[in-house]
């Protein structure tokens, strides 16, 4: 899974949010890193939607901009459970490498 | 303000697939435009190629494929080439008519002096088939392997009893060229043959001259063809560019209205794909390679025209193959989809 898609997923996971709404949660995610543009999204959303790990949540109007809600499905859920696990068990390898050749930088 | 920014944004969502921007530009555009600072008017460089790159992704449906992009590059790259190719040969038609035989003696008289020319014949056409004019009637010889018959034709004729030793006689020619404002390409001797290539303008001359112990009749041949005419490039660059954009168009079209239907027909769509590719990519490739070594020792002044790199006419039979297998695959998308069938996921 890409960095993004995994913002995008974690974006969603306490509950429901529009487009710009992820943009702005994943911005927030990434520490300012990661600011996803607007096409980049919809198409992410799109795959998202295709593999079943999103889906449409609901739509609202506000100031006459339509704004859809997308929310995390069970599989995006578990997709995300692991992804997590497995940079976890990643990040705990390398500092566990890291630590053995450089004990006092980690 | 917004108003100028939000025209110019629906602008850069027509890169969007037509039942996309119906569906979902509506939602598109309202996270633009709560992206957008207060105050802007243009979207910025960065973003309109983002929407444009996306909206082209679009256009090819099936969201969570992997492999939908490198299909389209194959099928846009070997359609743009062969609509190019079309396209040189529409150029070739600006091409002046081959020299008539009188105005090739009175040319052949000049390069080589006191010397009889026979058998010069008026060309039918710059094109030709068997010394033909390309015709209905030609086509069961062109598909079915004489295909490599059909070539630039020229207006040639030789000496049969040369008055001057070879080595004095590529000497007048070669000083008679130049006198008279021709630039000698080549000037090869393979074995006994001394051939020289020669332009003016866009006239291309060719003179083989063989010693006697070659035993060849006539011992002198020389021919007139025409150069590559300038409009072929133009031609080929905008029949390359517009078949592309044609290619790609008609990929995205049936790409979506294949996606998701019935697995039969998904599967069918698909096999048409890899006939109309195969047929298309592999005869090309094989010609291309075989040109490629041919013509490096060939002295020519002018590349041979696009289509023979791409093994055409003479593969036109297997080329007709993935005509008919594309436009079949066409044919299953135009196919209405049935009431239970879903929507391109994409505009779903």
């Amino acid at each position: 899974m890409r960095e993004p898609t995994l913002l995008i997923l974690t974006a969603m996971t306490d509950g429901p949010r529009h487009g710009y709404g992820i943009v702005q949660e994943v911005r927030v995610l990434s520490g300012g890193q990661v600011s996803l543009l607007t096409g980049t999204l919809y198409t992410a959303l799109d795959r998202l939607t295709a593999e079943g790990l999103v889906e449409h949540d609901h739509e609202e109007q506000v100031d006459g901009r339509v704004r859809r809600y997308y929310r995390l499905t069970a599989g995006g859920l578990a997709a995300l459970t692991a992804e997590t696990a497995r940079l976890r068990q990643l990040t705990t390898a390398v500092e566990a490498r890291l630590r053995a050749v450089h004990p006092r930088t980690v | 303000m917004t108003d100028k920014l939000t025209r110019r944004y629906r602008r850069l969502l027509f890169a969007y697939p037509g039942a996309y921007r119906r569906l979902r530009g509506e939602e598109l555009l309202g996270a633009l435009l709560d992206a957008a600072p207060s105050g802007r008017t243009w979207p910025t460089v960065r973003e309109a190629a983002n929407l444009i790159r996306h909206g082209l992704r679009a256009r090819l449906g099936r969201p969570a494929s992997r492999t939908v992009v490198a299909w389209t590059v194959l099928t846009v790259v070997i359609s743009g080439v062969f609509s190019a190719a079309f396209a040189t040969r529409a150029g070739w038609q600006t091409a002046r008519p081959l020299p008539r035989a009188a105005e090739a003696q009175a040319m052949l008289a000049e390069i080589l002096p006191g010397q009889k020319f026979i058998g010069l014949q008026d060309a039918p056409a710059l094109f030709v088939i068997y010394g033909q004019p390309l015709s209905w009637n030609s086509a069961q010889d062109l598909l079915f392997g004489d295909g490599g018959e059909y070539g630039q034709s020229g207006i040639a004729g030789g000496v049969d009893a040369p008055t001057l030793p070879p080595q004095e006689t590529v000497a007048l020619v070669q000083h008679n060229l130049r006198a008279r404002g021709w630039r000698i390409y080549s000037l090869k001797v393979d074995g006994q043959d001394t051939a020289i290539v020669a332009q003016r303008g866009d006239t291309v001359l060719r003179m083989d001259v063989y010693p006697p112990q070659a035993a060849i009749s006539p011992p002198i041949n020389a021919g007139f063809l025409r150069a590559t005419p300038f409009a072929v490039y133009p031609f080929g660059i905008t029949g390359g560019i517009l078949g592309a954009l044609v290619a790609f168009l008609l990929f995205g079209w049936a790409s979506r209205r294949t996606e998701g239907r019935h697995p039969a027909l998904s599967v069918v769509a698909k096999m048409l794909l890899g006939i109309t590719l195969f047929f298309w990519w592999v005869p090309t490739l094989f010609a291309f390679q075989w040109m490629t070594r041919h013509y490096q020792d060939q002295p020519n002044p002018s590349w041979p025209p696009m289509w023979e790199w791409l093994g055409q006419p003479t593969l036109s039979l297997l080329f007709l193959i993935g005509c008919g297998s594309a436009l079949l695959g066409l044919a299953l998308a135009a196919i209405p989809r049935h009431e239970n069938e879903p929507l391109s996921t994409a505009a779903a």
